[in-house]
């Protein structure tokens, strides 16, 4: 497979006002593949949110390279989905999802069926001229995830976008993502706390290190697509993968919890 | 709802009711000769100089007249307010570069740099629009620019992350995000404007509402003065309405403050 994503050597430290110096990212070696949906687990405060933000060009990382094969010439190479809430509290709903369209200098005419096409998907049609504090906080999220596919980049990076939606609504959002990018196949990097959540929708999935966050280990997730997302937790790969996962991550939780109480 | 309502109406009422019995104890005072009519004057001697005044167009005129200086000199001080404001808060190298001379300037009182318009601007019109201006110009700019400091930092990075150019970061970032802000500084520039406007037309100017204050006091017209005064009221009341009503308009996102009433 092709590779959009080369990270070699990649570290970051920020340097805090009080002289405080903190270690988010050391020594990251990670190759994705063009097409390839890779999801990202690790302990809070490991530099998940770090590692997207370097890829996505609004950090500069303090050691190491970065490449970013871009992909079809004329369209944006990444789009982020933020953690926190980012859609814009002074723009409509509608307007919202355009932004990068129109940042781009997109015709209205063209913007328009592609607006409407990611509102009916994400099922925001009917608050379309809505102002951002008239939705719940699901809905928000989900206009931001419209942002982003709206905008149709080479390389979508998504923190945790699903984070604060009740379970139904992020089985829906899991599948639909799922659906949109069997069509596209476009480059992904998801980053999640959950660990079925990485599983359901990764080709891989990336386990962090506690900070400095490291590769702890990458797994190849060896389930067939198109996925079902209702019956895999019962199949017996999914649930080997589960176990190994949360056999990392609870070393590494509790390496964490040990330095703390060293502290 | 009947408990809101009759606490609603007791508000209201109230409202009306205690000015109504200020004015009638005022006018009971002054027929009995409790307080000095020639420097209080009593609501029905002002009434009696107010209303020819009105109706002759007399105040109208020089209510126009000061209208048009502070409407000049408020448009002249807000906009490059916000415009440097915007600037100020958006670039840190701008900040660094103006920031002292802000710093420095802006607790001079307007009042005391009258003299200096005057040798610079003359006697004419420019002296009285500019001394407005610069009135408003710091409130709005500084308004305008901790408004802009104040938008969140993600709505920066999500424009960066989208390619915004920095007209957009303009128009779609700092201007929307800092517009409560920015009226806030309005709504002071114009209180200060009606503050100015009075002190601008004490000296050499031939109309305004200001000009009419001092010479009522020259004249020991005590009930023109007043006249005078009530039309300063209105004229502040009608300028607070309007930016309130400018507000919502371009506001629209705002959700209805709960305080409101
Ligand atoms: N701008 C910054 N300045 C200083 N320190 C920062 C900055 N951004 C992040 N950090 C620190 O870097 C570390 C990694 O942060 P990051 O946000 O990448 O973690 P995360 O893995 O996304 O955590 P979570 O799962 O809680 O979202 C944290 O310790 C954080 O305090
Ligand atoms: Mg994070």
């Amino acid at each position: 497979m092709e590779a959009a994503i080369v990270i070699r050597g990649v570290s970051k430290v920020f340097a805090g006002r009080n002289g405080l110096r903190v270690a988010a990212l050391e020594q990251i070696d990670l190759t994705i593949g063009a097409g390839e949906f890779l999801c990202v687990v690790g302990p809070s405060g490991c530099g998940k949110t770090t590692l997207l933000r370097i890829l996505a060009g609004l950090e500069q990382q303090s050691a190491g390279r970065v490449e970013i094969r871009s992909g079809e010439p004329g369209k944006p190479l990444t789009s982020m989905v933020f953690q926190e809430t980012s859609i814009f509290p002074w723009l409509t709903v509608k307007d919202n999802v355009a932004y990068g369209l129109r940042m781009r200098r997109v015709p209205p005419a063209v913007q328009e069926p592609i607006v409407e096409h990611y509102l009916r998907l994400t099922g925001l049609d009917k608050f379309r001229d809505a102002y951002p504090h008239q939705l719940s906080g699901g809905m928000k999220q989900r206009v931001s995830v419209a942002r982003a596919f709206a905008n149709d980049p080479s390389i979508l990076l998504l923190d945790e976008p699903f984070g604060s939606l009740d379970e139904q609504t992020r089985l829906l959002m899991q599948e639909e993502l799922l659906r949109i990018w069997e069509a596209h196949r476009k480059t992904a990097v998801f980053v999640t706390h959950s660990i079925d959540e990485a599983i359901f929708l990764g080709d891989r999935v990336l386990v962090m290190t506690a900070r400095p966050g490291r590769v702890k280990a990458i797994l190849e997730v060896d389930l067939p697509r198109p996925r079902d997302l209702v019956n895999l937790r019962s199949q017996p790969a999914f649930l080997d993968l589960s176990r190994t996962i949360w056999h990392y991550l609870r070393e590494e939780v509790r390496a964490e919890e040990h330095a703390g109480r060293k502290l | 709802m009947g408990k809101r309502w009759r606490e609603a109406f007791a508000a209201r009422t109230v409202s009306v009711l205690s000015p109504a019995l200020l004015l009638a104890g005022w006018e009971l005072l002054a027929r009995a000769g409790l307080v000095d009519v020639r420097v209080f004057s009593s609501p029905s001697r002002i009434l009696g100089t107010l209303i020819p005044a009105l109706l002759s167009g007399e105040l109208l005129y020089h209510t126009w007249v000061s209208v048009c200086r502070i409407v000049l000199g408020f448009a002249a001080g807000a906009l490059p307010g916000v415009v440097l404001g915007l600037s100020m808060g958006l670039f840190p190298f701008v900040r660094a570069a103006l920031q002292p001379m802000v710093a420095v300037t802006f607790p001079i009182p307007k009042l005391a740099i009258m003299p200096l318009i005057l040798l610079v601007f003359g006697l004419g019109e420019t002296s009285k629009v500019f001394t407005i201006a610069v009135g408003v110009f710091y409130l709005v700019l500084i308004n305008t620019m901790a408004g802009v400091l104040n938008i969140d930092r993600i709505y920066l990075d999500v424009a960066r992350s989208f390619g915004a150019s920095r007209r957009d970061f303009y128009l779609t970032v700092a201007l929307p995000g800092a517009l409560p802000m920015i009226f806030a500084g309005f709504k002071l520039g114009m209180g200060t404007a009606l503050l100015l406007i009075v002190a601008a037309e004490l000296s050499a100017a031939r109309a305004g509402v200001g000009y009419w204050i001092w010479r009522a006091y020259d004249m020991f017209d005590i009930e023109r003065m007043f006249s005078a005064l009530l039309m300063m009221s209105a004229l502040g009341f009608v300028f607070s309405y309007a930016l309130d009503v400018l507000e919502r308009w371009v506001i629209p996102w705002k959700p209805p403050s709960s305080s409101a009433g």
